[in-house]
């Protein structure tokens, strides 16, 4: 059996996969405090509903937003920051550009609680550019300074000089001096963490390693002891921001990379069932309570982004390139000084929640209008976890409504058109930023309102059509059972490509390789099945950004003009235009080593037991512009046939969500177990 | 026209889409522009005018661009009267004293048809790298006319019916040194007009363009209506303030002063420049285009964000630019190097509105946005290089807040370039980049700290041109806050000598010389006796705050170790100042300039 888990702010999901392709999900709601109770609630309510035992478990991940809050809330160790003298700064100088505009009262933008200044040293010592000593290290400094440090309470070290990505012996050698006078200390190096230029985001990403080390160190810890106390003998493997897996030993040792780990695991989740359905170009929209993420996947492969944010933070590491805006079930409605109809950012959360939970909350929300639209079943929603009060919700959209000078339905109708215009936009910017044409890929909808949505959103964009997958809203935690373990490095080695030394780049790939190798060695998997991929980062001499070109390993003469043409053939794709005759240069070079795990192999459904007629539940009225309310069936997505045909309007409803087909659109019901929704012919 | 009955909900979803197309047009022409000042400095903006040349949606540019389009528009639609304008045309300009700011920033406009009429107009400014002049890039510090800044377009059609006028685009492309780029550029501003008409064409199609257009209106009223509710909400009155920038680039010894009155009335606001300098010899005049842009970002930073970003916002607001002065010169006065006179004029409204909003504006930023170019010929490839260094200073304390260490504010937003990403390209090193200790304007709330940075010319010789400012004045405190230390510079030479540096200058480096650059912090809010004495000890832990002046600015004695506050100490030497100091019965401290009260 293999079980994956995903912790969200609300609910833990979980699913549990058996041997003969059986799956069961589930969700308890997640315990922030310590997170790791509702994991192992999770884990024993799943085992239970499967009839398993914890010996039965042979795989075990784990999705997890423990880096994130750390971050969030501000929770990581007591750090402190080593520099080269004169550049102690950086963090807190950034790159000195602002992103709320017209904001007299602004706060600052860098992330200088990760060290104030009075634990940010410069150090002496300076290589230059070309990895040549100009100020060697000074040694009785570095001792002083830590033994100071380590006295006043500091448990996390970043070290972060310049050029360290050309000649890191300064940064070895200060490490080293670390172990001499204080053992117990924690030591984050950035000519191991990201050996790449630009000394900002390089120093960035250095304190966040040292910052959440211990912390995510103590959290994984904890999961393997939780799932000994249960009688799981399953090493834990966790999700990373890229979309693949690595041992929970080796994930405590890079905490940056488990920024995006939910997401991601979304993302994958959204491959693996649009694949069952041929299809490899799609725009995945995941829509929670909260927030809406949008990831783009062409030809089967996950956009992946260089460098992501955290707040306003930039961390450099290699993520999914994923969007999120605050625009989920609970965003809440509201008018601005201009009287117009506003939805999001800001969320009524899970407390109080939407108004039709009844738990106090009495502003409008997106879940609110749904009710009041028809879409949503207040007697089974979250599977009969919660009773909606319509009549709440009602009263909520109702005083908006009498602000506007609109009716309730009309308001109701309204919001729902804003969130969809908002996220609809959302969509356009994420393709078209990459070079791609909305038009041309499929929707994939996830998440407990991503379904409510989905149609309604592809209309607007003008794509072709929408794939509900089996469970919506446990994808995140399925993808987990979906990916590849999977290590990255990177270095920096800046070299025109007309005249390039091969010597040196193929000197550079090895090293790479070696590195993901080791890695994989402490994996212990068969390193004969372990697949390398190389890429380059090349942009036109005088750029300040690069685009990531893949190449082969070792690289020979025609590699490299082919990866010149490659690259003019990207930025013609991404930014309009390429100058063909203007000179290349490669910057940094990437290894990534994936190690394919079995794809999962889910039973393919029974043959249909029930007819569609079986499969209608009931029939209510559900609003659909601009005819108004029309009765509406509503079907049971566990009982519909395979290949049966559903002419909008429809409505299919399963605990984890429900699927709203208007009229106009026909949802066909494939053995993939995914709803395809086109437009009817 | 009859107002027409609006629906709240469509009026929300135009607005989204209006701004997302604004949005849309300047991704797209930051993404295939071609030179690197649009792609990393930002220098591009996007914008959706109606046909009577009003700001319908913009995209989030630098506030530096906030009035120089909508100028541009109305001159083209001027110019070209829309019934005479046609499917496929495409117009531009960059005439700063015909629709323009300074020559590098060409408006391209495309009209958007729907039922045979034009009723929109996608625009869109870019800085090109270079328009010719007497020096590359067409910023030249030292020009005295504006002929010397590069090749001059008025009004003037590039496209009839999609055809292209080649023979324009050939005399253009023989007055610039990189015709290639240039044209690229001005490609890239044709595509990203195109797709604007395209999506608003989309946009009529769905919804009627009456409707269209009748709520693009309604947004404007509202905008409008909203603007004028913060402004009714100041008393009326005339507020006055001056302030001054260090020379024009070519009399050196000469401050270059600002006046503003901002008239306020009702629900209307004036602002009046009368008793500015005459305009100047140098390039820092600021033809009403870019003057404007100060002004409309005053107006935006005291309005409620969630107003809609159209041109309503500014019909409340009009402006009195003395014409032969610096804020609205005569041809051909040279204008290249604006951006300082820019900030400077924000600094000045700000300054004014403390007295129309007592108790909401902080204390003066900066005021700098150090502009440098280091050329020279690089002695390994042979190849001449140019390396380009903007750097920002330090926030004014607010109210209630401290100002922010090193910070871009007010018009300009600028990224620093990576001192990594310098030394692995040119032969220059960069010794120290820090926050500069007691930089900040004491306070009761501390100004943000300005920068100290130094550069080396390591193998070749290096020219640089420096335009920095704050060198003559002070950035201003506000109620007892103290105003910022100016910013200075100096070169060390190989053999020690040391050579001030002056704010605006052509400098040259051996190898071995060094440029120390101390960039001004922001002012001060409020009695620093005030200051919470344990924010005063934290900020000398920070080495933000010298003991010596937590002592002398402060009154904060610290114990004989320097990690506690020595409460007996501070009381009475906290005292001891106040006595001699007095009450604080001024608004303004200009520093050596003197004091000012309402």
């Amino acid at each position: 059996m293999q079980i994956g888990v995903d912790i969200g702010g609300t609910f833990t999901d979980i699913v549990a996969l058996s041997a003969d392709g059986r799956l069961v999900l589930t969700k308890v709601p997640s315990t922030p405090k310590d997170l790791l109770q509702g994991t192992a609630h999770a884990i024993r309510r799943v085992l239970t509903l499967a009839s398993a035992t914890p010996a039965d478990v042979a795989r075990f991940v784990h999705g997890t937003t423990v880096a994130t809050n750390a971050v969030l809330e501000q929770k990581g160790a007591v750090t402190a920051l080593l520099a080269t003298d004169g550049f102690e700064d950086i963090l807190e100088l950034g790159r000195q550009k602002r992103s709320r505009m017209y904001d007299l009262d602004m706060d600052p933008e860098t992330p200088t609680f990760l060290a104030p200044r009075r634990r940010r040293l410069g150090i002496r010592e300076r290589v230059d550019a070309r990895g040549r000593v100009l100020v060697s290290l000074d040694e009785a400094q570095v001792r002083v300074e830590v033994t100071r440090l380590r006295a006043e309470g500091v448990q996390a070290l970043a070290v972060c000089y310049l050029f360290s990505f050309v000649n890191p012996a300064h940064e070895q050698r200060t490490r080293e001096l670390c172990h001499e006078v204080a053992p117990d200390l924690s030591v984050s190096l950035s000519s191991e963490v990201d050996p790449t230029f630009r000394e900002y985001e390089r120093l960035c990403v250095t304190a966040f390693d040292a910052y959440l080390g211990p912390v995510v160190k103590r959290y994984l810890r904890g999961l393997g002891e939780t799932l000994r106390a249960l009688g799981v003998q399953a090493v834990p493997q966790i999700m990373r921001s890229r979309g693949g897996i690595v041992s929970a030993a080796l994930a405590a040792q890079q905490p940056v990379t488990l920024f995006l780990s939910g997401p991601a695991g979304g993302v994958v989740g959204a491959r693996f069932a649009a694949e069952r359905s041929g299809v490899r170009d799609f725009v995945s929209l995941d829509m929670g309570g909260t927030s809406n993420d949008v990831a783009v996947v062409q030809g089967g492969e996950p956009l992946i982004a260089s460098e992501g944010r955290i707040a306003t933070y930039p961390v450099r590491a290699p993520m999914v390139d994923v969007n999120t805006i605050g625009a989920g079930g609970g965003s809440i409605a509201w008018l601005d000084g201009a009287g117009g109809l506003r939805v999001g950012p800001r969320s009524a959360g899970a407390e109080p929640g939407p108004a039709c939970y009844a738990r106090g909350g009495e502003q409008a929300t997106v879940t609110d209008a749904s009710v009041l639209l028809g879409y949503l079943n207040p007697e089974t929603f979250a599977g009969g976890l919660l009773r909606l009060e319509a009549a709440a919700a009602a009263a909520a959209v109702g005083a908006l409504a009498a602000r506007l000078g609109l009716d309730v339905v009309a308001t109701a109708a309204g919001i729902h058109s804003v969130v969809n215009a908002r996220m609809a936009d959302q969509i356009r910017l994420m393709t078209i930023k990459r070079g791609y044409d909305p038009r041309q890929f499929a929707l994939v909808v996830l998440g407990g309102a991503g379904p409510v949505h989905g149609v309604a959103l592809a209309e607007e964009i003008g794509m072709s059509e929408v794939l509900v997958p089996e469970a919506p809203g446990v994808l995140a935690a399925f993808g987990l059972l979906a990916a590849a373990v999977e290590h990255h490095h990177a270095r920096t080695l800046q070299s025109a490509v007309d005249t390039v030394d091969l010597a040196a780049v193929n000197a550079c790939l090895s090293a790479l390789d070696g590195a993901g190798r080791a890695r994989m060695r402490e994996e212990g998997v068969a390193l004969e099945a372990v697949r390398v991929t190389y890429a380059a980062d090349m942009r036109y001499v005088g750029q300040a950004y690069e685009l990531e070109v893949p190449i082969p390993a070792p690289l020979v003469g025609p590699h490299v003009l082919a990866a010149q043409a490659d690259f003019h053939a990207a930025h013609e794709r991404v930014y309009g235009y390429a100058r063909a005759g203007q000179p290349v240069e490669f910057v940094n070079f990437r290894a990534i080593h994936t190690y394919p795990l079995p794809r999962p192999v889910l039973r393919t459904p029974e043959e249909a037991h029930h007819t569609l007629t079986e499969a209608q539940v009931g029939e209510r009225r559900a609003y659909f512009a601009p005819t108004g309310f029309v009765p509406t069936p509503i079907f049971d997505r566990a009982r519909l046939p395979v290949d049966a045909r559903l002419p909008g309007p429809a409505i299919v409803e399963q605990p984890d969500t429900t699927t709203v087909i208007p009229p106009g659109y026909t949802a066909t019901v494939e053995r993939s177990g995914n709803l395809r929704i086109r437009r009817s012919s | 026209m009859s107002r027409p009955h609006i629906d709240p909900v469509l009026l929300e979803v135009l607005r989204n889409r209006l701004d997302a197309i604004a949005d849309e047009m300047e991704l797209t022409l930051l993404k295939s522009a071609a030179s690197p000042i649009v792609k990393e400095g930002l220098d591009a903006s996007a914008a959706l005018f109606n046909v009577q040349g009003e700001t319908i949606a913009q995209a989030a540019a630098i506030p530096i661009h906030l009035g120089a389009l909508q100028f541009a528009a109305r001159r083209l639609v001027h110019a070209f009267p829309p019934s005479s304008m046609r499917d496929g045309d495409a117009f531009l300009l960059n005439d700063p004293y015909d629709g323009g700011t300074h020559l590098p920033d060409i408006t391209l406009a495309v009209p958007v048809f729907a039922d045979g009429h034009a009723v929109a107009l996608a625009c869109t400014m870019c800085h090109h790298q270079d328009v010719g002049g007497r020096t590359p890039g067409s910023v030249p510090t030292d020009a005295t006319e504006l002929y010397q800044e590069g090749i001059i377009i008025p009004p003037t059609q590039l496209f009839r019916r999609g055809v292209l006028d080649e023979n324009l685009l050939g005399l253009l492309r023989r007055n610039v040194r990189l015709p290639d780029t240039f044209t690229g550029d001005l490609m890239a501003q044709v595509a990203a007009g195109r797709l604007g008409g395209v999506r608003l064409r989309e946009l009529v199609t769905r919804h009627g363009v009456q409707t269209v257009l009748a709520y693009i209106e309604e947004l404007l009223t509202r905008a409008e209506t909203l603007t004028r509710r913060e402004i009714e909400a100041i008393p009326d009155g005339t507020y006055t303030f001056a302030d001054s920038l260090d020379n024009d680039g070519v009399d050196l010894d000469r401050p270059v002063s600002i006046q503003v009155a901002i008239h306020v009335r009702g629900s209307a606001m004036t602002f009046d420049f009368t008793g500015t300098s005459p305009q100047v010899r140098g390039p820092f005049n600021s033809v009403p285009a870019s003057t404007l842009s100060a002004v409309y970002y005053a107006v935006r930073a005291i309005s409620d964000p969630s107003i809609p970003n159209n041109g309503g916002c500014f019909r409340a607001v009009d402006a009195v630019l003395p014409l032969g002065s610096l804020v609205n010169p005569r041809p051909p006065a040279p204008v290249s190097c604006r951006t300082a006179t820019i900030k400077r004029l924000a600094d000045t409204i700000l300054g004014a509105l403390v007295k129309a909003l007592p108790g909401r504006m902080p204390a003066a930023n900066s005021g700098t946005l150090l502009v440098m170019a280091f050329g020279g010929t690089d002695p390994e490839t042979g190849q001449p290089f140019v390396a380009s260094e903007l750097a920002a200073g330090g926030m004014g304390a607010r109210p209630h807040k401290d100002g922010i260490d090193v910070i871009e504010t007010d018009v300009s937003n600028c990224m620093n370039i990576p001192v990594e990403s310098v030394e692995m390209n040119f032969p220059l090193r960069i010794g120290r980049a820090r926050l500069s200790r007691d930089s900040g304007g004491a306070g009761e709330f501390r100004g943000g700290l300005g920068l100290e940075k130094t550069f080396e010319a390591t193998t070749t010789e290096v020219t640089v041109s420096h335009r920095g400012e704050r060198f003559a004045s002070s950035p201003w405190g506000l109620h007892g806050g103290h105003p910022a230390p100016r910013a200075r510079a100096f070169i060390v030479r190989k053999d020690g000598r040391r050579e001030e540096v002056p704010s605006k200058k052509m400098l040259t480096l051996q190898p071995g010389d060094q440029l120390w650059e101390y960039i001004a912090g922001g002012a001060g809010y409020g009695d620093p006796l005030e200051r919470d004495s344990d924010l005063v000890l934290a900020d000398v832990l920070d080495g933000k705050v010298s003991t010596e002046a937590a002592g002398a600015a402060y009154g904060v004695v610290l114990t004989s170790g320097g990690t506690a506050v020595d409460h007996d100490a501070t009381k009475s030497g906290r005292e001891a100042l106040r006595q001699a100091r007095g009450p604080i019965d001024w608004v303004f401290d200009h520093g050596q300039s003197g004091r000012e009260s309402y």
